[in-house]
């Protein structure tokens, strides 16, 4: 057993897989995610591939401010991954609503809905700034799931 | 040509066709021109200048709340980069005015736009879904009026 | 053969924006297109009234990530023309700058989704790839990659320094060398050429009827792009062409966006060469008078209007803007008309649909079996990707793996 969980985390922080979800953004912070994925950044090369589908997905790559139409599919979305599963909150208006806050058609951040695991800032966040908050993000949960065995 | 010979031209011709415009057509600059019509005669302006004059293409529809009444400014463009802005008083009394997709295409969605967004009501729409506000919307809600602001959201 | 509708979730890996559309089938031919948009509606138009002019750039700028500079100058130009400001020249040509810029960066943006959508990965790789050069340029004179927040009222926040303007240059011959070699698989790869011709076909009549605009619309043959028929900025001095094409399909669309990048040089190199000297900047009034004004712009995706009346305030009285992609989407439903399943993705990405500039999912409903069946986008482009190759023969693997192979240009 203790060597399946070794294996499975091994797995799920050195070859994380993504999905990318826009919840009502402006498109800046999604070019850049896709531009994380490209020859210049290039996040394949940490193992991280984008999947098209939340049942095969590890990480929850968010970007924009929930929208009242786009909220029953995000906690659809998040339902459908399996466990343990990470929600990344990628730009201010993920974090937090950003410019658009205090506007009618959106509730908020997206941590509104959902659980977030990491907030990473920024209009629109640098991909290196994507590249660091992931990597953070499963160092974080390497180190956790270490203490966590450690302790049984 | 002269400046603003082509806009003036277009005043002149809408001038002698429709008198009662009088003093509510304005060249503003070049290439943009703008007039006021009233509901009553709005139909008859609009279709004259789609099918008459060359304005074959409608690239927004813009409402308003101006206190007593509604309003829709047709946004209106010909192919020689000339706009033409045509708006009507909608009375917030009766707030009814007749979709202009019989006259020209294209002008669906600025339509459906006005419908939720202020509470007017378009007749002749086709079916659809609604545009832009989100499913389960409540009724009665109309963002755009001077008079709503977000707190009347009860959720 | 009954009718069968698909739904493609607002969830999809290429687009990166939700949208949803509503597909009836007979068989395997499209007989209608209907669509749910409002899943990016933000209320950036009542938001606009509670919000002072400048509070407001960064606001409208936000409209949309990849054509902000578009946003943020049509609102300027509408607002500084109610207040009777006449901004600088110098200034007019940095806009003009930003905006080729802009221009060059959202195409090959669109010519990687393109490759994408089809199964050609290589070219989106590539395309990205180069576009990072512009990226580059971009962050280097405005601050950021995207959202450069360069327009003030009354002029540009920043000014473009002889040293930027050299590396504008750099970049342009580089990028000019680089659109050549994509214009030249574009005119030879005959896989390519096959996979987008013919599909999603809109007339020259229905552009007009439908008021369809910027690239997509001037594949059909409509010559109508805002630089020429109602100049802004520093349009009127520029000399560059409209680039029309007549094939009235996703390929059209294709020759129209690289050829059009090979104006944009030209363009820029224009524009850097006779800048003129002065200030980038006036003062402008925090209150604008009384008034109202329609400004246009043309954006990477087309014709985008903005409208501003103001009251005297701070704050303006009313803001309306109708992004490029409100205008196209009406003609989808058209362009999709007897057109196969397999061509809903691709179709789709060619009028370079920015869904957060409008607002905006599949759905398939099998009336003969009697059940709702939803699809998602990347399975709905895996299976046209399946279609085309067992079909028409037609498999990007060849392709891919003879682009990886050449390595760098």
């Amino acid at each position: 057993m203790k060597i399946a969980d070794k294996l499975v985390t091994w797995a799920r922080t050195k070859s994380p897989w993504v999905i990318h979800f826009n919840t009502g953004s402006c498109n800046a912070c999604d070019i850049e995610i896709v531009a994380a994925l490209t020859p210049l950044f290039d996040l394949e090369r940490f193992g991280v591939l984008q999947k098209g589908t939340p049942r095969h997905a590890d990480v929850l790559l968010c970007s924009g401010a929930v929208t009242r139409q786009i909220e029953k599919r995000i906690i659809r979305i998040y339902e459908q991954m399996p466990n343990p599963k990470f929600v990344v909150a990628i730009g201010t208006c993920a974090c937090s609503g950003g410019v658009f806050h205090d506007c009618y058609s959106v509730k908020g951040g997206i941590d509104s809905v959902i659980p977030v695991s990491a907030y990473i800032p920024g209009c629109p966040v640098r991909p290196e700034a994507i590249i660091d908050g992931v990597v953070k993000l499963l160092t974080k949960f390497e180190s956790d799931e270490r203490t966590r065995r450690n302790a049984k | 040509m002269t400046e603003l010979s082509r806009e003036n031209n277009i005043k002149d011709q809408l001038l002698v066709k429709f008198k009662f415009l009088g003093d509510k057509i304005v060249v503003k600059r070049d290439r943009r021109i703008s007039a006021d019509v009233d509901l009553l005669n709005f139909r008859e302006v609009f279709s004259y200048l789609v099918n008459d004059m060359g304005f074959l293409r409608i690239c927004m529809i813009t409402g308003f709340d101006e206190g007593e009444n509604f309003a829709a400014k047709y946004h209106l463009t010909d192919d020689k980069g000339i706009v033409f802005d045509l708006k009507t008083y909608i009375p917030k009394t009766n707030p009814v005015i007749k979709t202009v997709s019989d006259i020209i295409s294209g002008g669906l969605l600025y339509e459906r736009e006005l419908v939720d967004m202020f509470g007017i009501k378009v007749e002749g729409l086709p079916e659809g879904e609604r545009y832009p506000l989100p499913d389960g919307w409540p009724e009665g809600q109309y963002p755009l009026r001077k008079d709503w602001n977000k707190d009347m959201l009860k959720d | 053969m009954g009718t069968v509708k698909i739904p493609i979730g607002p969830q999809h890996p290429a687009l990166k924006e939700p949208e949803s559309f509503l597909i009836s089938l007979n068989g395997e031919k499209i007989t209608d297109v209907g669509m749910r948009l409002g899943y990016n509606h933000r209320g950036i138009e009542k938001a606009a009234e509670g919000r002072t002019y400048i509070q407001n750039m960064p606001l409208l700028e936000r409209v949309c990530g990849i054509c902000s500079h578009s946003h943020s100058t049509a609102f300027s130009q509408a607002v500084e023309e109610i207040a009777g400001v006449e901004i600088p020249k110098r200034a007019k040509y940095i806009r003009t700058i930003i905006g080729e810029l802009e221009r060059v960066h959202s195409h090959l943006l669109w010519l990687g989704v393109a490759g994408h959508e089809v199964g050609f990965d290589t070219l989106l790789m590539y395309s990205w790839r180069d576009r990072e050069v512009v990226m580059d340029l971009l962050a280097e004179i405005t601050g950021n990659r995207v959202q450069y927040a360069m327009n003030a009222l009354g002029g540009v926040r920043r000014d473009i320094d002889k040293e930027k303007q050299e590396h504008i240059l750099k970049a342009v011959d580089v990028l000019e060398e680089r659109t050549k070699y994509y214009i030249n698989i574009a005119t030879k790869e005959t896989t390519l050429i096959k996979r987008l011709s013919g599909v999603g076909s809109i007339s020259k009549e229905d552009v007009i009827k439908l008021g369809t605009v910027g690239p997509t619309g001037r594949a059909s043959g409509v010559t109508r792009d805002i630089r020429k028929d109602d100049p802004y900025a520093a349009y009127a001095d520029m000399e560059f062409n409209v680039i029309t094409d007549t094939h009235c399909d996703v390929y059209g669309r294709a020759v129209v966006r690289l050829l059009e990048l090979m104006e944009t040089y030209k363009i820029l190199r224009q524009a850097v060469k006779n800048i003129p000297d002065g200030d980038v900047s006036v003062r402008f009034p925090r209150r604008v008078p009384a008034g109202e004004a329609t400004s246009r712009y043309e954006a990477p995706r087309g014709e985008d209007v903005h409208y501003v009346k103001a009251n005297g305030t701070d704050k303006p009285e009313r803001v309306k803007l109708r992004a490029p992609t409100m205008a196209n989407l009406q003609s989808v439903a058209k362009m999709l008309e007897n057109n196969n399943l397999a061509d809903v993705p691709i179709t789709i990405a060619a009028i370079d649909p920015c869904f957060s500039c409008t607002d905006r999912m599949i759905k398939i409903d099998n009336v003969s079996s009697g059940k709702l069946e939803m699809i998602t986008w990347g399975d709905l482009r895996n299976q046209s990707i399946d279609f085309y190759k067992r079909e028409h023969g037609l498999d990007f693997a060849e392709l891919n793996k003879k682009y990886r192979e050449r390595g760098t240009l």
